[in-house]
């Protein structure tokens, strides 16, 4: 009787042993077990939605395969350019013309006569409005990767983020001189270019603004390529510029107030002409999360329109 | 006919066979492991090949497991389900790729002010990820792989916030090409999956991007 009651007793523990290690077997499958290592970035995505100054008005959907660079031309026409071709845009989204072209567009232009100035990855090429050529300049370098154009009565600015420098063309493609390249004997540090994203801009009085991202700072040039002044920090809050290396892209507003765009935690604000924040155009809950590439440009009436690669879309911000 | 007493102490001595058995097996396994080594990723440059396993995989022709960092979402779970102690996946730097940053998404924890190495600064939960100074503001990674248990925290917040160069990958020195490996089982994203052991890494390199392989050439090389 005393046996019959051990065996029994050793067959119950055995079946609780089981069934514990069953038990454990099954659970370690569940999909939805919580990571101890989560990093949290949905922590860092939240923004205080009371300090958006701006809503999207209208979205225009390019036909290209990829787009990268957008410009806003005479009337607010709306330039976009990317894989071997470019579309045209009027002001409310109705397409207005397009034209062909071989290569990767990753930045562009527009002067005042309406041509076109494209970086096709190490080197420019220049088009009318209907897509004639009108030039393709010399690649400074097959290690150059051309990440921004800004274009002014008499020159053209070229942010090379392959060799981290600025070059200053006049408008045929003659280079002038090469700003803001490392030079220890000036002690002069150089851009900081840590990743392929390396814009620069003309500001209200015709000043040119680079965007040294691994400082995550705007400075401004002159053109013999002294630095003239310098703002911005480090910061995952709203007030700085987050990650290894931001602002990706910023344009100008008519007041002279820099609208930027940051990868990382993807987000477009809006600071004053002394660099002070003011306000977010769009919070990073509007973009699918690791985009990168959010070229920027305003147009007369300060629309700030968001080019997002992503989603393949122009997006047209309005003030509230 | 065995009466029930001596069909009980057959059983017993059966089941005492086994589990001698199964303890020995395991101990030979063990010992063998300890034999690995644990030296670098890239057998054949580690110095210490001929007691690594891969080369006798690669001799067989067999497939061993990999982890396709483009498919990878740095879930946690190589850290917690692989047989291994600490897991067999570690992150592996593709230093071509580094942008040598001073703020490192991957070694500073979000919002850190200061960018130093003191500890309470450093996301890696073991400090398995180290930092050294260059020249301003460029700092050196480095993977201390002792102390790395694959939790893919750093590869996280490089992928977010950086070029992407941490990465994880599995370390044949360490792993037992099981048949059914317990990471692969679990991970949600099926980013494991089986290589030819004569190229067993699967890193990320700039080619998925056209627009960022050009631009990453030149800021490599620049």
């Amino acid at each position: 009787m005393k046996q019959k009651i051990f065996i029994i007793a050793g067959l119950v523990m055995l079946a609780g042993v089981i069934a514990i290690m069953l038990a454990d077997f099954f659970s370690s499958r569940k999909a939805d077990k919580a990571n101890p290592y989560d990093y949290k970035m949905g922590e860092l995505r939240k923004t205080d939605s009371t300090c958006n100054g701006y809503i999207e008005q209208l979205t225009i959907r390019p036909a290209l395969e990829e787009i990268h660079a957008v410009a806003c031309g005479a009337g607010d026409r709306i330039f976009v350019a990317g894989k071997n071709g470019l579309e045209i845009y009027q002001k409310d989204g109705k397409p207005d013309g397009n034209f062909r072209f071989e290569g990767l567009a990753s930045c562009m232009a527009l002067d005042k006569k309406g041509r076109i100035f494209i970086g096709i990855q190490d080197h420019v090429e220049v088009f009318d409005q209907l897509g004639k050529p009108c030039g393709k300049w010399n690649s400074v370098s097959p290690e150059s990767m051309l990440t921004s154009i800004a274009v002014t009565d008499s020159y053209a600015y070229v942010a090379d983020a392959g060799k981290k420098i600025v070059y200053r063309y006049d408008l045929n493609g003659r280079l002038i001189n090469r700003i803001g390249e490392k030079d220890p004997q000036k002690n002069v540090p150089g851009f900081i270019v840590p990743s392929p994203y390396f814009d620069l801009g003309i500001g209200k009085k015709g000043e040119l603004w680079v965007a040294n991202t691994g400082r995550h700072s705007l400075e401004q040039f002159g053109d013999d390529g002294s630095l003239q002044s310098a703002w911005g920090e480090a910061s995952m809050s709203s007030d700085g510029f987050c990650g290894c290396c931001n602002p990706s892209h910023f344009a100008f507003l008519s007041d002279g107030s820099f609208v930027t765009s940051e990868k990382g935690i993807e987000r477009v604000k809006v600071y004053s002409p002394q660099g002070k924040y003011l306000c977010m155009v769009a919070p990073p809950s509007a973009f699918i999360e690791g985009t990168k590439g959010l070229d920027l440009a305003a147009d007369s009436k300060d629309r700030i329109i968001v080019l997002d690669p992503e989603k393949k879309q122009l997006r047209i911000f309005v003030k509230k | 006919m065995p009466n029930r007493r001596e069909f009980l102490n057959t059983l017993m001595r059966g089941g005492i066979l086994a589990a001698l058995g199964l303890i020995s097996g395991s101990v030979i396994l063990r010992s063998r492991d300890k034999n690995a080594c644990s030296g670098g990723f890239a057998c054949s440059s580690c110095g210490k090949s001929q007691s690594c396993s891969l080369p006798a995989a690669l001799a067989a022709g067999q497939m061993v497991w990999q982890l396709d960092p483009s498919k990878c979402i740095q879930c946690g779970r190589c850290a917690t389900n692989c047989v291994m102690t600490p897991s067999a996946v570690k992150c592996t730097h593709a230093y071509a790729m580094c942008g040598y940053c001073d703020l490192c998404g991957g070694y500073l924890k979000p919002g850190t002010k200061t960018l130093d190495t003191a500890a309470e600064h450093q996301l890696c939960p073991t400090n398995a990820l180290k930092r050294k100074f260059i020249e301003d503001p460029f700092f050196e990674y480095t993977v201390e792989e002792e102390l790395c248990i694959g939790c893919g925290k750093c590869v996280k917040g490089c992928s977010a916030f950086g070029n992407g160069s941490l990465q994880l990958q599995v370390r044949h020195d360490r792993c037992k090409n099981c048949n059914e490996c317990s990471i692969a089982r679990n991970c949600p994203s099926q980013a494991f999956t089986r290589v030819p052991a004569n190229k067993p890494s699967l890193l990320k390199s700039f080619g998925k991007e056209p627009l960022e392989e050009a631009g990453r050439k030149g800021v490599r090389n620049a």
